[in-house]
This record gives structure tokens, sequence and C-alpha cells, in this order.
């Protein structure tokens, strides 16, 4: 069968579109419409050695290989930066293999795949969100055995993992989970939305954009259409909240977007940035401007006190 | 000479492998994850007598020698069955309850159906899809879906579905998290109904 790429000159013609073989593709490509037809369920697929280490993303851009078309425009995100090794190699991956169009930008994206965040932008129906999974089973670390997790998502019996939260309150007064927070899909399983913050759980409830999930590693397949009842896992008196900062970004002054923390110096001075970078940067472009942005004036009425008396 | 004269009945699969089936995948993964929504066919392709366009181009994108195809009385001609052995490799199945894909016509006999494989609570992926050929989709308000997916609702009408289809739908609907999925598939536009899916018959 032709299998040659329509730009041969562009593209690592050696390899096949995408990198993965055609009968490897058909095979994600069967276990992402299971896995889009049981939300949250996790779907075993045979995954492939990537050129990559595990841990890398391998899940992820199996998942995307499987899914991207020569039409499509791919961002790719680490903790929310464009610019991050992990996504900047992956990004050239497809570039080289695909030969697709790569952009910075959220909007003008149609797959985004991510490590670990989800874009502060609100995605659209015609965008697809790819995750890069660690570990797939939310009950793995309560429960090692795998034929004992099957059974109990089977059995829809989730009171370890609520007897997991609650043995946070009873020792911190408060649930300490905050990343790779469980969340329950459309009533029915329990899931692991991958490392991400739990600032970015409320996202995945009836997000437009369908989102699919892969590891690589433990060669789990799992997906949320679009408008699927997400919520987190959370008890009457001690409701879901996600994590809130006194400060805003230094560079573009949101107040409401998930903030890295930066430190400065070895005397105590730090700034707080936007995790996602593309968010940030179009902020700046629209004028918004934060205290430790080059615009502004040093000193500035926001500047914080330890930064003064460090310069004194 | 005798090779020859048995492949010269042929006909082509996809233009080209990797794009074409990529086209078909994204259009059947769209309209899974959005079940009741109609999508255009968005390649040409020449179907074998006993199949459609539509049914063709989802079993080349999708079927391969890891999956076993069963064919519906009707749709099981001898041109369907060496097109999807010559281009997918797929095992042809007469026993409907070994099926990864079966595929029939929506006036035929569907009692085939109660023996799809559902999966197992354990393994509720391990299930069978139906492609149910059909003269023409259409978002008249005969069906209201609801479910994951769908925004409200969603208007679907599938002309000639049969009410033995309904009753059986019904029930692999409370079979969730098992059950089979459903592809839609006209000449020209495709449609799914995923086992999440709430049907409102008009």
């Amino acid at each position: 069968m032709e299998q040659t790429v329509h730009n041969a000159a562009d593209t690592a013609s050696a390899y096949n579109f995408a990198y993965l073989d055609e009968q490897t593709k058909r095979m994600i490509r069967r276990a992402l419409l299971k896995a889009v037809a049981i939300p949250g369920y996790q779907v075993p697929f045979a995954g492939r050695e990537m050129p990559m280490p595990y841990g890398w993303g391998t899940g992820g851009v199996q998942v995307t290989a499987a899914v991207i078309g020569p039409k499509d425009t791919l961002k790719v995100i680490d903790q929310g930066a464009d610019d991050t090794t992990n996504a900047v190699s992956i990004r050239q991956f497809f570039a080289k293999t695909a030969n697709v169009a790569t952009t910075e930008k959220t909007a003008e994206a149609s797959i985004i795949q991510t490590r670990h965040r989800i874009p502060e932008k609100e995605l659209r129906e015609d965008q697809v969100l790819v995750y890069q999974v660690p570990i797939p089973e939310p009950l793995r670390f309560l429960e090692p055995r795998e034929t004992e997790t099957r059974k109990m998502h089977a059995l829809e019996e989730y009171g370890l993992m609520h007897v997991k939260l609650y043995e946070d309150i009873a020792r911190h007064g408060h649930i300490a989970t905050t990343y790779a927070y469980p969340v329950m899909v459309d009533d029915r399983y329990v899931m692991d939305p991958s490392p991400t913050p739990k600032f970015d759980n409320p996202k995945m409830d009836n997000m437009a954009a369908l989102q699919l999930f892969g590891a690589g590693r433990e060669k789990r397949i799992y997906a949320l259409p679009p408008y699927t009842k997400v919520k987190s896992l959370d008890f009457e008196d001690h409701p879901f909240e996600v994590q809130s900062w006194d400060d805003e970004c230094g560079m573009c002054g949101s107040h409401d977007s998930y903030l890295d923390e930066v430190i400065l110096d070895d005397k105590g001075n730090r700034m707080f940035v936007c995790s996602d970078t593309d968010y940030c940067s179009e902020r700046q472009d629209a004028g918004h401007r934060g205290p430790q942005h080059h615009d502004q004036p040093l000193g500035g009425p926001k500047s914080n006190p330890s930064s003064e008396k460090a310069a004194e | 000479m005798t090779l020859q004269s048995q492949t010269s009945n042929l006909l082509s699969g996809f233009d080209h492998a990797a794009f074409d089936s990529n086209a078909v995948f994204r259009v059947l993964l769209d309209a899974m994850s959005r079940p009741g929504r109609i999508y255009n066919l968005p390649i040409n392709i020449t179907a074998p007598d006993g199949l459609n366009t539509s049914s063709t181009a989802a079993l080349l994108a999708m079927a391969d020698m890891d999956t076993t195809v069963w064919l519906s009385p009707a749709c099981a001609t001898n041109a369907a069955t060496t097109h999807l052995k010559f281009h997918c490799g797929s095992p042809i199945t007469t026993d409907a309850s070994q099926a990864d894909f079966a595929v029939a016509q929506s006036d035929e006999d569907l009692s085939f159906i109660a023996q799809l494989p559902v999966g197992t609570a354990e393994y509720p992926d391990q299930s069978a899809t139906l492609i149910l050929m059909v003269d023409d989709i259409t978002d008249n308000r005969e069906m209201h879906l609801r479910g994951p997916g769908i925004k409200d609702t969603h208007s679907l009408d599938i002309k000639g579905l049969p009410a033995a289809f309904h009753a059986w739908r019904a029930e692999n609907h409370h079979l969730f998290p098992c059950g089979v999925d459903v592809i839609f598939a006209s000449d020209t536009k495709i449609a799914a109904l995923s086992r999440t899916t709430r049907i409102e018959v008009k």
C-alpha cells in the first residue's frame, strides 16, 4: 500500500505518516472509540515503544499520532508552558513525522497535547485535548493489584477512595490532595485526571472539547466526551474547592490563572507568574501589566517590601 | 494468470491509506463522542455489492486482522467478503457472538443483535460495534438523545428504523458499562449512538 507522505522533502519520509504504522494506529483508534463510549473507563491497548523514554509522554504521543491528520495544527504544553524541553521536542517530533503545522496559541490549535495542565482559555468544540498520563488507575496507591482494581471499578466500589480523602481530613483538617484529584465521571467511573492541579478539575466538567488520555507505560487509554459530567469527589461538610493566591501574576497581573512560584534569589525574594505561557503573553499583548513586568517602574506601588529592602 | 483473473474483479480501497483512514476515523471519533450528530463521509470510495460507501469506509478504516467481522445475510455477498478479506485481512464469521464489527441493513431481521458480545463488567470494552446501513439520516425530531457528548439534546431520525431496534437499544442502555455501540451509515452520512446515550422516541 502507498504509505509515503505528501511532502517528502519536508518530512522524515522513511517513517509512515505520524511515525506509527497504520495497523498500530487502527488498534489505538479502536481503543479510542471504546474509550469515548465508556467515559472514564480505562481501555487497555497494545502500547508501542516510542523514541522517547516512559514518563516523557509516550501515551499522549501515541494518542496524538493516531488522531492527527495533515490539516491539524498541534500545540504541546508542559505544565502550561510551550517552551519547555518536553513540549518543544514533541512539537518537533510531529512537525517532522507528520509535517503538520504547530502553534503556541491555544485558540489556533486543533489538537493540544498537554502534560499536567489544562489551558486557561476555554476550549472549543473543534479542539481535542490529549493528556499525558503517568498512572491512569486512581485506586492504584490504595490497591496495587490490577485484578482487584478492575473488580472495584466493575462493582462501583469506591469506598476506599472516600476513606483516603477522609483520612486527609482527619490528619490535616482538610482534603490535602492538590493534584491528580480523583473525579467521578457521569456518575459511574472514578477517574484519575492525570497530575493536573485540582485547580483545573472544574474545567473538565462539561468541557466543549473532546478529552483523550494516554498512559504509555501502563498501556491504558481513557476519554471524556464533550459535555460530560465530571465531579471532583468530596464530602458535604468538606466541599471541593480549588487553590487561590493572594498574589497576582508578576508579568500580566492576572488574579485568576494558575500561578507558579519563582524563587528570585537567596534572600527570600520570589515572584508569581502564570503557568499558562500563552495566556500570560496574550494578556501582556493586550496591555495588562503585573508589578514585575519590565515596563513597570522599579519600586512601583505593587513591588513587595522585601525586594525594596534588598535594594537598599 | 490465475492470480490475475482473481484480482481483476477487486475494487480499490483508500486512495491514500494514512490520510483517508485518518479522515474516516476522525469522523467516527467525532460521531461517537457526540452521539446523534450527523457527519458527512469525508472521502470517496467504491463500495462492493452488499455494502454502502460509509460502511465500507468505516470497515477499511477500523477493521484489520485483529478484528472479526460478521456480515448479515444481505451484506455477506461474495464481493463484500472478498473486498474485506483483501483490504482489511479480517476474519469473517457467521457467528454473531464472535463479532468485533457486525454489519447489517436496517430493513433486515435484526434478531442477531441480541447475540452480539457486550463485554464483561471488568472489560466492557470487549464488545461489538454494530454498523447499521440505513437509507437516510436526518435531524428530524424522531428521537431525542441525551447523555455524555450531548450539550442539551440532539435530534436524530433514521429512516426505516424498526421498533425492534428501539426495544433492543433500551435494554442495551441498561447494561452499561457493557453494551454495543452503533454506527449508522447511509451512503454519504454517518451518525453514532454510544451505549451511554439515552433515547426518547417520539
